[in-house]
């Protein structure tokens, strides 16, 4: 199971309902082996982009590629794929034994084999205590087992999960976030995760995909997204982050300034082509995260600025400062975050600051 | 109710309470009058008894009803689970024509029985089916085919649609899709249908007189006997009556509740 080869491939897929377009012209590859999350706000189209992997949409137009076969045409029961439904779709009628075991039987596997599958996936995901009980008597997070139990039985080359997480509390989510992660790394199967909650990608996935208004705005790392956002959505859906628009000014090597209501800033364009080419004078944003402020010290040269406390919100491990900043300290809204202390903040409310950040913790993106 | 201030709560159950004895109390009389003899027009109140049951189950042309009514009943069940069933799976499958569907079918239903009586009748007259039980049981499957589809469809509609998705995602067909998924959770509404046709076939009477040929159904034969005045057996028969039909609406209620709501009251 190497991570570097592709085991399915979106080229140019767009869908329509009717004359709606809800994607344009997608192209994804999803490694073997990976745990892909595709990020996005209701309405982005990622609950599609799922769909259409596992058969339950027809594509409008593109292809979809298995191993370099495209399997676009290929029934939704034929596809070595399976699904774990936002609603779960347990099967009311049915034990939870039976439930598991629906995929081999349909496939007349002996009754045998099955009974010893069945206990093997029960086993895996902690619920062999329950294999004779209803869907019904069972609580949000143990539903929530069954349908993955009976969605990896069948061995699939990939498991969707189509914001399987969003129906449970905050606690057992968080739980269940680490119970897939130690399942997906224990059975080595790709899985393909769709949520609008960029907490939850964060904390599962080895890529990210965000999308919006039916387009891949961004496709890397949870550490490449927060920290090197490729555009204007990204960096503000994905994590808090502070932007302040400008114009670009002349490249310096690995950094470039632009020019703010702040001042001027300089900020890191390493590793990001596309800011080095922008021409002078491009409107964009800088973008620095709010625990990457911090207050100036006598050392800091670039990027200083001053800027009044409006409110201070203590958060439990950090505090997080609101300050207005810019022409008469009122134009630019800005967000710190900073360690909690027992003795208190140093910063006080009202109190005007001067600010600073490094330039290899700010980033620009074009507007 | 605690918001309200007590006299208008009063005037309320008191008006409660009126309104269920007028609607209700005229269904208690030929219960209770069947346990007693009626002599020269007046019921004898001094000596209940069970001699009315006993005259009932010794009557002849009432069992022949009796047995009548069953038969046509079965039958009717059959075919109209049946057809009420493939009509709500192509229905709930389909978007366009879905109204003008529902409309024939409820039409029937919704028709005075006198008018759906006499049109079966022109029908099976022009046709040249001569009136049997079986143009009976095709009169009823008519009448109750509304409430059987209506009951699966309902049954159809609230069941979510990736329970279909989620049988084929997991490599099921069509076949066993429709079998070991969709099947099963329609059968408690189908039996709660089928519960409820029966009900309606078992009181028909309108569309029965029209369209029945020599044999008659309890309720046909009922109609007849009253004809000759009133007599201790109708009151023991209506009570019989009344209660099976009781019995056959707590049924159907039992299957048509939601399994889920079921299961998490226990």
């Amino acid at each position: 199971m190497s991570q570097n080869t592709d085991l399915l491939t979106l080229r140019s897929v767009s869908k329509s309902y009717g004359t709606v377009p809800v994607l344009h012209d997608i192209d994804l590859s999803i490694r073997d082996g990976e745990f892909l999350t595709v990020l996005g706000p209701s309405g982005s189209g990622k609950t599609t982009v799922l769909r259409l992997i596992g058969g339950l949409e027809p594509l409008t137009a593109g292809e979809i590629r298995l191993d370099g076969q495209d399997i676009s045409r290929m029934p939704i029961n034929k596809r070595p794929f399976n699904t774990v439904f936002q609603d779960y779709a347990l099967f009311p009628h049915m034990t939870v034994s039976g439930n598991v075991g629906y995929g081999l039987s349909v496939r007349h596997i002996k009754r045998k084999e099955i009974a010893r599958r069945v206990a093997e996936a029960l086993e895996l995901v902690q619920l062999g205590r329950f294999a004779e009980r209803f869907p019904a008597q069972l609580s949000g997070g143990q539903r929530q087992r069954v349908a993955l139990a009976r969605a990896l039985i069948c061995q699939p080359r990939l498991i969707l999960l189509d914001e399987p997480l969003a129906a449970l509390d905050l606690e057992l989510r968080r739980q269940m976030q680490e119970f897939l992660k130690s399942i997906q790394r224990e059975i080595k199967t790709t899985f393909l995760f769709v949520t609008h909650d960029q907490e939850e990608a964060i904390g599962m996935a080895d890529r990210i995909c965000v999308m919006q208004a039916g387009h891949i705005r961004q496709l890397g790392t949870p550490h490449e997204l927060y920290y090197k956002p490729n555009c204007e959505f990204v960096a503000r859906f994905f994590g808090e982050n502070n932007l302040v628009a400008g114009k670009l000014g002349p490249v310096q090597g690995e950094q470039r300034p632009i020019e703010t209501a702040l001042g001027r800033l300089v900020c890191s364009i390493s590793d990001q082509p596309h800011l080095k080419t922008a021409p002078d004078g491009a409107s964009a944003f800088a973008a620095f995260r709010p625990e990457a402020l911090r207050l100036a010290d006598a050392n800091d040269g670039d990027n200083r600025f001053s800027g009044t406390i409006a409110d201070l919100a203590f958060a439990g491990s950090s505090t997080v400062a609101t300050i207005m900043a810019g022409a008469d300290n009122a134009a630019q809204r800005l967000r710190l975050r900073m360690p909690s202390r027992i003795d208190g903040s140093i910063l006080k409310s009202g109190e005007t600051v001067s600010l600073s950040f490094a330039p290899h913790e700010g980033h620009l993106v074009l507007a | 109710m605690s918001t309200l201030p007590r006299p208008s709560t009063i005037f309320l159950a008191a008006i409660t309470t009126l309104v269920a004895v007028l609607l209700y109390s005229p269904l208690f009389v030929p219960i209770v009058s069947s346990f007693f003899i009626i002599s020269h027009g007046n019921v004898d109140w001094s000596s209940p008894t069970l001699s009315t049951y006993v005259a009932l189950a010794g009557n002849h042309d009432i069992l022949a009803a009796l047995r009548t009514t069953l038969v046509v009943g079965v039958c009717t069940v059959i075919l109209s689970v049946v057809s009420g069933t493939l009509l709500a799976l192509y229905y709930h499958g389909r978007h366009s024509g879905r109204s003008i569907l529902q409309f024939i079918i409820f039409l029937p239903f919704l028709m005075p029985p006198i008018i759906s009586g006499l049109a079966l009748l022109i029908f099976f007259r022009e046709i040249g089916l001569e009136r049997s039980l079986l143009t009976v049981v095709i009169g009823h499957t008519v009448f109750v085919l509304a409430i059987v589809y209506r009951t699966v469809l309902m049954r159809l509609q609230s069941m979510s649609r990736t329970l279909v998705e989620a049988s084929y995602d997991l490599g099921a067909n069509g076949w066993q899709t429709f079998w070991r998924i969709i099947l099963p959770n329609l059968s408690s509404a189908m039996v709660g249908g089928a519960i409820l046709a029966f009900a309606l076939s078992f009181d028909e009477t309108m569309i029965t007189i029209l369209v029945t040929g020599t044999q008659s159904t309890l309720p046909v034969r009922l109609w007849a006997m009253m004809r000759l005045g009133f007599s201790p057996d109708i009151n023991a028969l209506v009570a019989l009556i009344l209660m099976f039909t009781v019995l056959l609406c707590v049924l159907a209620a039992r299957f048509l509740i939601p399994r889920q709501m079921a299961t998490e009251r226990n």
